[in-house]
C-alpha cells in the first residue's frame, strides 16, 4: 500500500518530465526560455563540479537557519505572554495583526535601507516571515489549554515546575509544532526573495545572476533547488513532529 | 465526632454575561459528610452540583460560606481530595501508566516505587495488559477506569467524582457503577458522587443528596439503608426499587419544567 503510494508519486514526477523533455525535442518550447531536464542536468552537473551550488545553497541555509530561530524565540515569548494575559493581548494585539497582513517581500527596501546588503536583511526577513505563524499557533495553544487537564494535575499533587514540564509543555506542543513547520517553510522562501535583491551569495542571488548573464538552464537548476530542498526540509520537521509528538494524531 | 467534610453556608454568584442578571448558582449549601460515607450528589442539570464539586476540590472560591476538611478550610486544589472528571482529563501524552503514576511523581516517589504502586491500582481497577497504551488508544470505559485508578494512587482522603459515566454508554456505565461500588468497599474512601442519574445515586450511595436549580440548593437528603458493598442483586430489592420510586416521583415535577425550559 505504502509502495504503490510511493511508486505514483515518482509516477507523476516522470510524467512531468517526459512530457517536458518530449515537447522541448520537437521543438514547441523555446530551450532559452525554458531550458529541457537533459540540459538541466548538464547545467546541474557543472555547477556542482565547481563547488558553487554547495557554496550557495550553504549561505542559504545559514541565512534561513539564523532567521528562524531568532522568529521561533520570539514567535514563543510572545504568544505564551500573549496568550496568558488579556491586558497584554489588548495592548499589542492589533498592533501584531496589523503587521501581520504585510508581505515579508514588501519589507525588502526598508530591511536594505536599515541593514545594507549581506546577511543582515535576509535573517530580517526570514524573521518577519516566520514568527507570526509561531506565534499564532503559540497563542491558540496557550489559550485552548484544557482547564480540566490542569485542575487534574493540581487535585493530584502537582507543582509548579512539573505543571509546566509534564502538562503545558505536552499539551501544547501539538499546535506549535506545526506553527514551527509552516514557519520554516515561509521563511525558505522569504531567504530567497531577499537574496534576489539584498545579498552577493545564496540562491536567490544565484538566479538573479544567472538570468542577468542569459543562463536560463543555470535559473532552472537554482529555482528546482530550493524546491527539493523546500520539499526535504517539510519532511524532516514531519518526521521530528512524528518522533516528537507520537500522541498528536490523538490529538488533533 | 467531627465530620471529615464540612461545607458551611457555601454561594456561588457568577458575574453577569452582558446585561443579564448575575446568575446564583448555588446559594446556602449546608453538608457534611462522615469519613467512608459514600454520599450521592443528585440533581437535575444547571442545578450547580458539579460547581460545588469544583468548590469542595478548592478548584474556584465560594462567594460566600467555606469547606472544611478535617477542620481546615479548603483554599486550593490538593492530594487529599482528587477527582475523576466525566470527559475523563487523562493525559494524551502520557500512557495508562504514566497518567496513574502522576500523582505519585508530583510526591517525589522514586521511580521503580511509583511503578510498583501504580500496578497495585492498575490491578484494581482491572486494567492489566492495557498499562503501556495511550488513552486514545482504549475505550471510554478504560478511560475512566484508567482515570479512577489516577485520582486513588496519591490515597487521597476524599474521592470527588463529576459525573463520571455521563459520556459512557448505558451497558459501560452500568459495569462502571458496579466497579465503583467494590473499588470503594475495598479501599473505604470518602466519595463524593455528583450525578443525575436517580438508579445511580441510589445504587451506590449511603445517602442520596437532592439538588434543585436556580439556585442551587439542597432540597432534600435521604439514606439508603442497603448493605455495601452493593452487587447487582442490589437492583432488585424492593428498598432500592422503592427509593427509585420514591425520588423519582418527587423530583419529576421539576425535571419536567426544567427539561421544558
Amino acid at each position: 500500500m505504502l509502495n504503490a503510494s510511493s511508486l505514483r508519486k515518482t509516477l507523476g514526477f516522470l510524467l512531468v518530465l517526459g512530457i517536458w523533455q518530449s515537447l522541448a525535442s520537437l521543438g514547441a518550447i523555446n530551450p532559452f526560455l525554458l531550458p529541457p531536464p537533459t540540459k538541466l542536468v548538464t547545467a546541474a552537473y557543472e555547477l556542482l563540479a565547481d563547488g558553487s551550488l554547495f557554496r550557495h545553497v550553504g549561505a542559504s541555509l545559514e541565512r534561513v537557519v539564523v532567521g528562524f530561530l531568532l522568529a521561533a524565540l520570539c514567535g514563543l515569548v510572545l504568544g505564551v505572554v500573549l496568550g496568558s494575559s488579556r491586558m497584554v493581548t489588548d495592548l499589542i494585539g492589533p498592533l501584531v495583526e496589523s503587521l501581520r497582513p504585510i508581505p515579508p517581500i514588501a519589507w525588502t527596501p526598508i530591511a536594505i535601507l536599515w541593514f545594507g546588503v549581506g546577511n543582515a536583511p535576509s535573517y530580517f526577513l526570514v524573521f518577519i516571515g516566520a514568527i507570526f505563524p509561531v506565534f499564532v499557533n503559540t497563542f491558540a495553544a496557550v489559550r485552548n489549554i484544557d482547564r480540566a487537564q490542569i485542575n487534574a494535575a493540581l487535585c493530584l499533587g502537582a507543582g509548579p515546575s512539573l505543571l509546566v514540564r509534564d502538562i503545558l509543555i505536552p499539551a501544547a506542543l501539538p499546535i506549535i509544532f506545526p506553527g514551527l513547520k509552516i514557519a520554516l517553510g515561509i521563511g525558505w522562501m522569504c531567504v530567497v526573495a531577499a537574496e534576489l535583491i539584498a545579498a552577493q551569495s545564496g540562491l536567490g542571488y544565484m538566479i538573479q545572476q544567472n538570468r542577468v548573464l542569459l543562463q536560463t538552464q543555470n535559473v532552472v537548476v537554482g529555482m528546482v533547488t530550493i524546491g527539493i530542498i523546500g520539499y526535504a526540509m517539510s519532511g524532516a520537521m514531519s518526521a521530528v513532529e512524528r518522533r516528537l509528538i507520537p500522541w498528536s494524531q490523538a490529538v488533533r | 465526632m467531627t465530620s471529615q467534610l464540612v461545607i458551611e453556608g457555601v454561594a456561588q454568584q457568577f458575574p453577569a454575561r452582558g446585561a443579564g442578571a448575575p446568575v446564583q448558582a448555588l446559594d446556602g449549601i449546608d453538608l457534611e459528610v462522615q469519613s467512608g460515607e459514600f454520599v450521592s450528589l443528585l440533581g437535575p442539570s444547571g442545578c450547580g452540583k458539579s460547581t460545588l464539586l469544583n468548590i469542595i476540590a478548592g478548584f474556584q472560591h465560594p462567594t460566600r460560606g467555606r469547606v472544611l476538611h478535617e477542620g481546615a478550610e479548603v483554599t486550593r486544589p490538593d492530594r487529599r481530595r482528587t477527582v475523576v472528571f466525566q470527559d475523563y482529563a487523562l493525559f494524551p501524552w502520557k500512557t495508562v501508566q504514566q497518567n496513574i503514576e502522576f500523582g505519585l511523581k508530583a510526591q517525589g516517589m522514586p521511580a521503580a516505587k511509583r511503578r510498583a504502586v501504580a500496578r497495585e491500582f492498575i490491578t484494581l481497577v482491572r486494567l492489566t495488559g492495557f498499562e503501556d497504551r495511550y488513552p486514545h488508544e482504549v475505550s471510554g470505559g478504560m478511560k475512566q477506569r484508567a482515570a479512577i485508578a489516577r485520582a486513588l494512587a496519591p490515597n487521597p482522603d476524599i474521592l470527588l467524582m463529576d459525573e463520571p459515566f455521563g459520556a459512557l454508554d448505558a451497558q459501560t456505565r452500568v459495569l462502571l457503577q458496579e466497579e465503583v461500588a467494590r473499588i470503594s468497599a475495598e479501599t473505604k474512601k470518602t466519595v463524593v458522587f455528583v450525578t443525575h442519574s436517580i438508579e445511580e445515586a441510589v445504587f451506590l450511595g449511603d445517602r442520596v443528596v437532592v439538588m434543585s436549580a436556580r439556585p442551587g440548593r439542597i432540597r432534600s437528603s435521604f439514606p439508603v439503608a442497603l448493605d455495601r458493598p452493593r452487587t447487582p442483586a442490589v437492583r432488585r430489592d424492593p428498598t432500592f426499587v422503592s427509593l427509585v420510586e420514591d425520588l423519582w416521583e418527587s423530583l419529576k415535577p421539576e425535571w419536567q419544567d426544567g427539561s421544558a425550559r
